[in-house]
């Protein structure tokens, strides 16, 4: 009988600490399964932003191994194949050639059915798939080669086949696949059209080839080994060649895919076990609290009867199933939130999808939160149960003492909340320390991210400063570059225009090529921003990007010899500049110095400025109506672009460490409601209203968050641009490219930070209003009613 | 305890000591108690503040371990008593009333009266029997689901009082548990005390109040913690 | 014949005592003669220099005319001492019947509508006297008090409940015993 009477009375006095306060349990349960939802999300994301394969290829239902077969093969033979649980419905593939004006690119086509297929169905982003029945018949266009091409929803596009037929055809949409990497890492581009039109530019069939996608069983490195083992055997023939033309694996494409800036793989990464310390000290730190809040009732449990091991595990019962209720309803969340959110896509960049994480990940995480809530229990309630029974039933001495600094503020009429408030934070020093730990690390972060979001502000607002004063390079089309020259003076839209060669150059020592640029004259130079040094002013000066400088093993003011287009030539560099296309190896310098070799002397485009407000893209298509297509007209590529991923992650982390920073307020002020419960009386002795009691807890939580909130901005202001500037030199882009978040952003940020503290103190503080009462344990008993006789 | 058989005692301690260190200074609560208490006796401990009193029931509850000496309940030596042993003494023998702060805050009346009924083994059944039972005697009964926070001081001392007599503990340990009422609050709880001490408790309280004391069948005064007087009323 | 409640009350708390004290004067010289004989004036200075604080100083011819009350009820007795110089001073001591009231009076609680002066002086001369130790006056006061208020509890419990009047009556004699009860303990506090 008394073996079952421990876990009975345990789970009584669980049951009705929980319903006795079940505002603060759901509290709890929200702010646990909140910061789990925050941290899943944030790890789905930031796993597809450094690598969107994972989410494309769930979502389109990608094909493990992508084959591609000479015209007539039998492939009925590859649904037998053991390891293959899933053939895909063959397409038809041919070369082509997309013409836009004078440019010409390679191009696959591919006919697919209007009817979405069970594999390797294309993610449409833009527009809608192919339909059958239009006039002019419709294609899609992979979303990357579009990107790349200019291509719009809605544009005609006119495709040659091989033999010179042409198909001209509507853009229906843009859509993303797995079957092949990003463009221009894969080539050729890819368009699906309709079975039709295919024929239509190319009408022999044997001049076409048939891609087939494989599900496996097995898609490890083994498994797809064998398979593709397997799929050579069934078409081996002796006679002939053999008709796999080529195979790919999901590897290929997803190493494609990867971003190559594997910094900032690392970057994102490091962000995210921060952000997940972070997430698991708010999670410790919110049932920590609960316990501390528990302290009196703990002992109380102690002097019933309750051995310590037995308040420890009553207490750990408790919280567990708070926590594991919270990782429930987290991981339900997450769930529910890449079912809805489709791909959050920044404006030109590849879309960032919500990446189901492999169920592995989400029982780690729901592992960590119960294992974090449990030590979290433990701790402090070990240590509860060690203090006197006696002591901490009988009498609760009030923490803190009244400092000297305290008692003159209160001297000088101060109101007294204000100097209680301020008392707190300093004499209650763990506390205290541990609130500003727990705001601090959050705004830390979230500086960090501004930082960043301030840098790619800086690069998309102010192109100059990486090179890219020039948003559009024009090539010569078939007159000489010169006639167009003048066309381009009297052209509106454009401030300036430089003209520019550029060779590929060979390295002293012949290890490595870097790119020489002859960009405008020395006495009018293309506009570089030169960070470090001046820029060069005649004919034997140069600036060079950091990368060549790294490979030379050189610095701003050393002399350097190289062969550009067979001309030796010697340059003092006199300055540094940042270079994103050319990973910084670029040495940059006037035409005019190229004048020892004439034809080399000749400029092969005009880099043009444009005048400030007109848009790159208008004026590409202007520009290209007004030469009639006689002009090659190319945008400059914003490495902002690329980055605008890095947009998305800063998003997602700064609301992430905003629920983690507010999860740790909230839960300082509920310990703070806690400790002042004690003092109620006390405190009512020196004459302060409950209003008041109230109002020193808010002012304590706003101190400790400005104090946290300033500490954090300072230590991410300071950390933040070593970080991005060292990106920015191992990249090549060189050091100097951080720029701070401006004083107005910073303001606001912590405007906004102590508005919400103070919010969400005043919230607690008033819900706990009746508690801190000091008057209630003072009114006089009341006479029982005495029962009718 | 060696010797010839000795009549039965509950409780028995021998030179009782207890210091309390703070900053230094040595203050010595308890200096050598002696004191005795047979089955179902009923002993009141009177003196003044400072004297000792509630350090002596802290200490012979287990809630406070002593510097020195013995004690004996119910024939077993217990002094020396791991804090998990003790629980299992308080949960099995004693019931204890404290001056103040009784209750489990987030219980109601009514479970916290259960409470230690149910950890002593008890099933839910005859513990609520128990419960309805004490209350009904201090005259609670329409408190029973209300929280602790909404009753008086004096509510509360005496559902503290129910909750310590809810498991037919051997031992009874009160700190005061009239103190905060009025005269007809304090007739019910000693009417209830008379009652179990009629029917075999024994019960060990101390108190200010000689209207109590004088309910009792002994009067331990205590002085300086030392024992003063020790007189039956016979 | 059936007592009522009051008169069960009144007898409960008036008990006969073996001396009725009328005077506190005459408390103080027989306790104070307990120690050793002493002639008048050498008690009224005793008088003044232990109570002078707390009650007003009797003059010398109170003092004698007191000492001559108790001579004539046989406590006491006078003689006269020759002195060289003086007039003869009449020295005073205890008689075999006043030393047995003395000690009658020690070991007996006080009582009575003066029973805190009783036990005061009690508490300050009997230990002067070697008559008895402070603790055990005390102790011994206490447990007079503990057993009326037992008695009182009794009474209380069977008066009924409309019985108003009785029971206010019971519930002031409680609160004045506890006060009592109390002050013993400030006696304690103070001179122990």
């Amino acid at each position: 009988m008394s073996a079952r009477a421990t876990p009975h009375a345990t789970l009584r006095w669980v049951r009705a600490d929980l319903r006795a306060r079940p505002g603060q349990a759901v509290l709890t349960v929200g702010v646990v399964a909140g910061v789990v939802v925050a941290l899943i999300l944030a790890a789905m994301l930031l796993e597809g932003t450094a690598n969107p394969w994972q989410g494309l290829f769930a979502r389109t239902r990608g094909a493990d191994v992508i084959i591609r077969f000479a015209h007539g093969t039998d492939l009925a033979k590859l649904a037998a194949l053991p390891g293959v649980t899933a053939v895909g419905a063959p397409s038809v593939v041919v070369p082509a050639t997309l013409e836009q004006g004078v440019a010409e690119s390679p191009v696959e086509l591919r006919a697919m059915l209007p009817a979405e297929p069970a594999l390797s169905a294309p993610l449409v982003t833009a527009g809608s798939w192919l339909r059958a029945g239009d006039r002019t018949p419709t294609a899609v266009v992979e979303a990357s080669f579009a990107a790349a091409a200019h291509l719009r929803v809605g544009e005609k596009i006119a495709v040659a086949g091989v033999d010179g037929n042409t198909a001209t055809m509507t853009v229906a949409g843009l859509a993303y696949t797995t079957d092949q990497g990003f463009y221009p890492q894969a080539t050729p581009g890819l368009i699906w059209v309709l079975p039709a039109t295919l024929r239509q530019v190319e009408e022999v069939p044997s001049e076409t080839e048939e891609v087939v996608g494989l599900r496996l069983g097995d898609p490890s490195a083994n498994g797809i080994g064998q398979v593709v083992q397997e799929v050579y055997n069934a078409y081996h023939t002796t006679t002939e060649r053999s008709p796999v033309e080529q195979v790919t694996t999901w590897q290929q494409v997803e190493t494609s895919m990867a971003s190559n800036d594997r910094l900032l793989g690392l970057l994102l990464a490091l962000f995210g076990l921060i952000a997940l310390i972070a997430a698991l000290y708010a999670i410790a730190n919110v049932t920590a609290a609960r316990v501390l809040v528990q302290r009196r009732d703990i002992a109380m449990l102690g002097a019933l009867g309750f051995t310590p091991g037995q308040v420890v595990w009553a207490l750990l019962a408790e919280q567990t199933a708070l926590g594991a209720a919270a990782t429930a309803v987290g991981l339900a969340g997450a769930w529910a939130a890449t079912r809805s959110a489709a791909f959050i896509g920044p404006p030109d960049g590849i879309p960032v999808a919500l990446t189901p994480l492999p169920a592995a990940w989400m029982a780690l995480a729901a592992a960590g939160t119960i294992s974090t809530v449990a030590v979290a229990t433990v701790v402090p309630a070990w240590r509860a149960g060690r203090v006197s029974l006696a002591a901490a039933v009988a009498a609760s001495p009030p923490r803190g003492r009244l400092s000297r600094l305290a008692r003159i503020g209160l001297l000088v009429r101060l109101p007294a909340p204000l100097v209680l408030g301020a008392r707190d934070s300093f004499t209650r020093r763990l506390p205290a320390a541990l609130t500003i730990v727990g705001v601090a690390i959050p705004m830390a972060m979230i500086t960090i991210a501004l930082t960043c979001w301030t840098t790619l502000d800086g690069f998309s607002g102010d192109p100059g400063r990486v090179d890219l004063a020039a948003a559009l390079t024009v090539y010569p089309g078939s007159e000489s570059i010169q006639a167009e020259q003048a066309q381009l003076a009297r052209d509106p839209q454009i401030a300036a225009d430089y003209p520019g060669a550029e060779f590929d150059t060979l390295l002293p020592g012949a290890t490595a090529t870097f790119t020489a640029r002859a960009m405008g004259t020395s006495s009018r130079p293309y506009p570089f921003d030169v960070v470090q040094g001046a820029m060069f002013t005649s004919y034997n000066e140069a600036i060079a990007g950091q990368g060549l400088l790294d490979l030379l093993h050189y610095n701003v003011g050393d002399w350097v010899e190289v062969t550009v287009d067979g001309v030796p030539m010697i340059f003092h560099i006199v300055g540094r500049t940042l270079d994103p296309d050319n990973n910084g190896d670029v040495l940059d310098f006037g035409l005019d110095a190229l004048a020892l070799n004439a034809a080399a002397a000749e400029p092969q485009f005009y880099s043009l400025v444009l005048k400030p407000g007109v848009n790159p893209a208008a004026a590409r298509r202007q520009l290209l109506r007004d030469s009639r297509d006689r002009l090659q007209v190319q945008q400059a590529a914003n490495p902002a672009d690329d980055l605008g991923v890095l947009r998305v992650a800063i998003v997602i982390s700064v609301a992430v460490l905003a629920i983690i920073g507010l999860a740790n307020l909230l839960t300082a002020t509920a310990v703070g409601v806690g400790d002042h419960l004690h003092e109620a009386d006390v405190l009512a002795a020196i004459g302060l209203t409950p209003r008041q009691v109230m109002a020193t807890l808010v002012v304590n939580t706003t101190i400790l968050t400005a104090v946290g909130a300033a500490v954090g901005t300072a230590a991410g202001l300071a950390v933040a641009p070593l970080l991005v500037n060292a990106r920015g030199q191992a990249s090549g882009l060189g050091w100097g490219i951080a720029a701070a978040p401006s004083a107005g952003l910073i303001a606001a940020m912590l405007a906004i930070t102590l508005t919400i503290a103070t919010a969400a103190a005043l919230l607690v503080a008033r819900r706990s209003a009746r508690a801190l009462d000091p008057l209630v344990p003072l009114r006089p008993p009341l006479t029982a009613p005495r029962p009718a006789p | 305890m060696t010797g010839a058989a000795p009549v039965p005692v509950m409780l028995r301690t021998r030179k009782l000591v207890k210091e309390y260190r703070a900053g230094g200074l040595c203050v010595e609560a308890l200096r050598g108690v002696d004191i005795e208490l047979a089955f179902g006796e009923f002993v009141a401990v009177m003196g003044p503040s400072g004297s000792g009193k509630s350090t002596l029931l802290h200490v012979l509850g287990g809630l406070v371990q002593a510097t020195s000496g013995e004690i004996w309940l119910r024939g077993q030596r217990v002094d020396g008593l791991s804090k998990r042993d003790w629980a299992i003494q308080r949960r099995r023998h004693i019931g204890y009333v404290f001056q103040s702060a009784n209750l489990l805050s987030t219980m109601t009346v009514a479970d916290n009266v259960e409470l230690p009924a149910i950890l002593s083994g008890v099933s839910a059944r005859q513990a609520r029997q128990r419960r309805e039972e004490l209350l009904d005697d201090l005259g609670l009964t329409d408190k029973a689901r209300v929280a602790p926070a909404r009753l008086s001081g004096g509510e509360q001392q005496r559902v503290a009082l129910a909750r310590a007599l809810a498991h037919h503990p051997s031992l009874l340990l009160a700190d005061e548990p009239t103190g905060n009422l009025d005269s007809a609050n304090t007739r019910d709880v000693l009417r209830l005390l008379r009652r179990t001490h009629a029917e075999g408790q024994a019960i060990l309280l101390v108190t200010h109040d000689a209207r109590v004391a004088s309910n009792a069948d002994r009067v331990i005064n205590l002085y300086d913690g030392m024992v003063a007087d020790d007189w039956s009323f016979g | 014949m059936a007592l009522t409640l009051e008169a069960r009350i009144v007898t409960h708390l008036r008990q006969p005592r073996v001396l009725e004290v009328t005077s506190i004067v005459r408390q103080h010289l027989l306790a104070l003669l307990a120690k050793e004989p002493a002639h008048g004036y050498e008690l009224k200075l005793a008088l003044e220099q232990t109570f002078g604080a707390a009650y007003p100083s009797p003059n010398i011819g109170q003092i004698y005319v007191t000492l001559k009350r108790l001579e004539a009820d046989g406590l006491v007795r006078s003689q006269d001492v020759a002195q060289t110089t003086r007039p003869n001073k009449r020295v005073y001591e205890l008689t075999e019947d006043g030393r047995d009231a003395v000690a009658a009076w020690v070991d007996e609680p006080s009582d009575g509508p003066r029973v805190r002066d009783d036990f005061f002086t009690k508490l300050i001369l009997a230990p002067r006297a070697g008559l008895a130790d402070q603790m055990e006056l005390i102790n011994k006061q206490r447990h007079h008090y503990y057993r009326l208020m037992r008695g009182l509890n009794e009474v209380q419990e069977s008066a009924g409940r409309h019985d108003t009047a009785a029971r206010l009556l019971i519930e002031g004699n409680l609160l004045h015993l506890q006060a009592d009860l109390d002050w013993l303990e400030r006696c304690q506090e103070e001179l122990v």
